[in-house]
C-alpha cells in the first residue's frame, strides 16, 4: 500500500485551503472557489461539490461564497491537508513555507511562470521546500486535480470528469479540459484526474503506486511530453502492470545526438527508441494518437483481457467488414476461424446471402434481433475470444435496440467485447453502452485497435503467469 | 571480472576512453562472447603461417593506432582463399595504406578467421533517461539505413529478448533464408544475457558494438568488437 500521506492529500482531501481565493468573479481564484464548492458536469448538471472543510485564504476578504476567509494559511484553525496556490509567481515561495509550517501534507501550484519559462532555480526552490516540511507538491504550472467519486474539483475549468473506473495523468493542462469534454460527450469516466504541470517534485512514476492500489481504478492513463527520470518510471510501472494496466501518449519524437554518437548502436538509439524499449519492458501500453489513449484506457478499464487471440469480427455493413478486415491485417490482430458448428448455427438465424466466414457479414437488412443472435452465437464459440460487433447506423437496425441486445449478450460472457458505432449520430445509445461498460467507439478501426490492444494485454498477463486478475475485473462487468 | 577492470584501468590510465580493438576482443571474451578466430602477426611470413593455422578463406586486417578508418584506407582484405592471394592482399594493402596515411605506424596484422552468414548487431547505449540500454537486430554496414533494431533497458530477462527478437522486421532472414544458417534462440539469448550481465558489472562502459555477429552453422560469432568508456 502507498502510504505516502501527500500523495493520499492529493486525492482524498479531507480539508482543504485555497491560497489566492478571491471574491471578484471570474478571477482564477474565484473560480477555483466555485469549483470546489460545486462540481459541474455536463452544462445542465450542476451537482454539490466538495463536502470536506474549505478554507479560502485572501488578505483581506472577510468571506468568499459564503466560507469564512483567513488572512494567512496560519490563522486556518484545522488540519489542512492540500493548500491550492494560486497566488502571483513571486508569492508562491514565501506562501510555501507557510504551507510547510501549517504541517500541509501537500500542496497544489496552479501558477505558471517556472521552469517552462526557463526559472530552473525557483523550481528547484520549491523542492527543497517540499523535502525540508515533508510535504508534497504538484506543479507548478498546472490546471489541478479532480476526484469525481468525492465531487471535488481543485481545478480552474468549470467542466468536471464523471465517475467511472479511469485515473488519468496530463502533463499538458489544455488538453485535460479537451480530455474532460471528449469524455463527457461519449460516456468516459474517471476515479482520478490530475493535471501534474511541471512535475518539480511529484512525478508520474510518484503516483502509479497510489493507483494501482486504489480499489477504483481499473486503468492508468497518462498524457506526457518528457519524464525526467525515465528509470524510475519504469521500475514503478514494471512493478504494477500485471495488477493494474497502464496507457501512455507520450508525445516529443525529435531524436537527440544521433550524428554526434560514435558507435552504429548510439547513432541509431532515439530518445523515441528508448520510451518505447521502457514501454514495452514494462508492459505498458503505447498509444501513438491522443483518440487511441482514451480507447485503450476505455477498453482496458472495462474488458477483462481474452485468453486467446482469435477475434470475431460481425458487422451489418459489407463495407465495414472490409475496412475491419484490413485494419485487423495492419495491426497483427487475428481474426478466428469459425467451426463448422459456429456456421451451421449462423446459417440458422441468417438469410443464405451472409458471409459464412470471419469477419460475418450477417447483411444490410439485419435487425437488432439477428445482430444478438449472432452475437451471441459468436460469444458462446470456443474458437473465438472475442468479439467486435461494428454497427452500421441507418438500415433496418434501431440504435437502442442493437445497443440493448450487444448490453444483454455481453452480460453472459466475459469475453471482451469492443463495439463501433460508426459515426457519432447516435449519441445517446453510443453513450449508453459505454455507461454500461461496453466499449464504444466511432469507427472499426478504432474498435479494431481497442481489441488487438487487450489480446496483447491478455498475452503480456499469460507471459507474467497471472490469473488472479480476472477477480479485480469481476466487479466492473 | 578482475582481468576486465585491470584492461579499463589501463585504457583510462593512458587517457583514452575508446578501447582499441584488440582491447576490446579480449574484454568481450572474457565476458563469455563467442568470437571468430585471429592471430597477430609481424610480416608477411608470419601472416602465411597463422592463415595456415586457422584456415582459408580469412580476412586481413591492418594493426595501427593512426588508422581509424581501416575500410577506407584500405587496410581491409576479406576472403582470402590461398597462400597467394594473401601474399596479393599484403601487397596490395602496403600501398593503399601508405598513400592513404603516409607515415602512418603500422604495429603488425590481424589474420582472421572469415566467417559468412547473415549479420546482426548486438550493442549497447547510455540513454540521459533511462540509462543502459541494450540493442539486438540487422547489423552489418546498412544498420543505419533499415534501423531495424530493438533496444531494451538493461538489466534484460530471457523474456525480453525473445521479445526483442519478434520485433525485428527482417526476422525472416533469420530464421534460415534461402538454405543461410538459422539463428538458435539459445545462442541470442546466452549473448544478451552475457552482455548485459557484462554491462551490469561495469557501469563505467558508455557504449559497445558488436557488428556485425555472424549468424553460423556453428551458433554466433562475433566478428568485430568496440567499446566505449564513460
Amino acid at each position: 500500500m502507498n502510504t505516502d500521506p501527500g500523495i493520499k492529500a492529493l486525492f482524498e482531501p479531507k480539508s482543504v485551503a485555497i491560497i489566492g481565493a478571491t471574491p471578484t468573479p471570474d478571477k482564477i481564484g474565484n473560480r477555483i472557489m466555485d469549483n470546489i464548492v460545486h462540481y459541474l458536469v455536463g452544462e445542465t448538471d450542476r451537482k454539490k461539490g466538495f463536502q470536506g472543510k474549505i478554507f479560502p485564504v485572501h488578505p483581506k476578504a472577510d468571506e468568499i461564497l459564503g466560507f469564512k476567509a483567513y488572512k494567512s494559511i496560519l490563522d486556518v484553525p484545522d488540519e489542512v491537508d492540500q493548500a491550492i496556490i494560486v497566488v502571483p509567481p513571486q508569492f508562491v515561495i514565501s506562501v510555501l513555507h507557510e504551507c510547510g509550517k501549517k504541517g500541509v501534507k501537500a500542496a497544489v501550484i496552479i501558477t505558471a511562470g517556472f521552469g517552462e519559462t526557463g526559472k530552473k532555480d525557483a523550481e528547484e526552490e520549491i523542492v527543497k521546500i517540499a523535502r525540508s516540511y515533508n510535504m508534497r507538491i504538484v506543479g507548478p504550472n498546472c490546471l489541478g486535480i479532480y476526484n469525481p467519486h468525492i465531487q471535488f474539483n481543485g481545478t480552474f475549468a468549470d467542466e468536471a470528469p464523471q465517475k467511472g473506473t479511469l485515473a488519468f495523468i496530463s502533463q499538458s493542462g489544455a488538453l485535460c479540459i479537451s480530455a474532460i469534454l471528449h469524455s463527457n460527450k461519449v460516456g468516459i469516466g474517471y476515479s482520478h484526474f490530475i493535471s501534474i504541470g511541471n512535475k518539480a517534485d511529484v512525478d508520474d512514476a510518484d503516483l502509479l503506486e497510489y493507483f494501482a492500489d486504489d480499489y477504483k481504478t481499473k486503468c492508468i492513463g497518462l498524457y506526457v511530453e518528457s519524464m525526467p527520470d525515465g528509470r524510475k518510471f519504469f521500475e514503478e510501472a514494471k512493478k504494477i502492470t500485471w495488477r493494474q494496466p497502464i496507457v501512455v501518449l507520450k508525445s516529443g519524437r525529435t531524436s537527440y545526438g544521433a550524428a554526434a554518437a560514435s558507435s552504429h548502436t548510439g547513432s541509431i538509439s532515439t530518445q523515441d527508441a528508448s520510451y518505447e524499449a521502457a514501454f514495452k519492458q514494462a508492459g505498458v501500453y503505447r498509444a501513438k494518437e491522443w483518440f487511441e489513449l482514451f480507447d485503450v484506457a476505455q477498453a482496458f478499464s472495462t474488458q477483462l483481457p481474452p485468453d486467446g487471440e482469435n477475434i470475431a469480427i460481425l458487422s451489418n455493413a459489407g463495407g465495414i467488414i472490409v475496412i475491419s478486415a484490413d485494419k485487423a491485417a495492419d495491426v497483427g490482430l487475428k481474426l478466428a476461424t469459425l467451426s463448422k458448428e459456429t456456421v451451421a448455427k449462423i446459417n440458422e438465424v441468417c438469410p443464405p446471402t451472409w458471409s459464412k466466414q470471419n469477419p460475418v457479414d450477417i447483411i444490410g437488412d439485419a435487425d437488432h434481433v439477428r445482430f444478438r443472435k449472432v452475437l451471441q452465437i459468436l460469444v458462446d464459440a470456443p474458437e473465438v475470444d472475442g468479439v467486435c460487433p461494428l454497427f452500421n447506423p441507418g438500415s433496418r437496425a434501431v440504435p437502442d435496440k442493437v445497443a440493448d441486445a450487444i448490453y444483454q449478450v455481453s452480460t453472459t460472457t466475459k469475453k471482451p467485447i469492443v463495439c463501433a458505432f460508426v459515426g457519432m449520430d447516435h449519441l445517446e445509445a453510443f453513450k449508453w453502452l459505454n455507461y454500461k461498460g461496453i466499449p464504444t467507439l466511432p469507427s472499426a478501426e478504432r474498435a479494431v485497435i481497442a481489441m488487438k490492444a487487450l489480446v496483447d494485454r491478455g498475452k503480456f498477463l499469460r507471459r507474467e503467469n497471472v490469473d488472479s486478475l480476472t477477480r479485480r475485473y469481476e466487479g466492473c462487468k | 571480472m578482475n582481468e576486465i577492470n585491470k584492461i579499463f584501468e589501463e585504457v583510462k590510465g593512458q587517457g583514452r576512453n575508446v578501447l582499441t580493438y584488440e582491447e576490446s576482443r579480449k574484454v568481450m571474451e572474457l565476458a563469455g562472447v563467442p568470437l571468430n578466430k585471429i592471430a597477430v602477426a609481424k610480416d608477411l611470413d608470419e601472416c602465411i603461417v597463422k592463415a595456415n593455422e586457422i584456415g582459408y578463406p580469412v580476412v586481413l586486417k591492418v594493426i595501427s593506432e593512426d588508422i581509424i578508418h581501416k575500410t577506407e584506407a584500405g587496410g581491409v582484405k576479406v576472403g582470402i582463399k590461398s597462400d597467394s592471394e594473401l601474399k596479393k592482399a599484403y601487397e596490395e594493402m602496403m600501398e593503399s595504406v601508405t598513400s592513404y596515411h603516409p607515415g602512418a605506424k603500422i604495429e603488425g596484422f590481424s589474420i582472421e578467421e572469415m566467417v559468412s552468414g547473415v549479420e546482426v548487431l548486438i550493442g549497447q547505449t547510455t540513454d540521459p533517461q533511462f540509462g543502459k540500454m541494450i540493442a539486438f537486430g540487422i547489423g552489418g554496414i546498412f544498420v543505419e539505413v533499415y534501423k531495424d533494431v530493438s533496444f531494451r533497458l538493461i538489466p534484460i530477462s530471457e523474456n525480453d529478448v525473445e521479445e526483442m527478437y519478434r520485433e525485428i522486421k527482417g526476422r525472416k532472414m533469420l530464421e534460415g533464408f534461402r538454405g543461410m544458417p538459422a539463428l538458435k534462440m539459445d545462442d541470442l539469448k546466452s549473448l544478451l544475457l552475457n552482455i548485459s550481465k557484462l554491462v551490469e558489472d561495469h557501469p563505467e562502459i558508455k557504449e559497445m558494438d558488436l557488428n556485425p555477429v555472424m549468424v553460423t552453422e556453428e551458433g554466433l560469432k562475433a566478428i568485430d568488437a568496440r567499446i566505449i568508456l564513460e
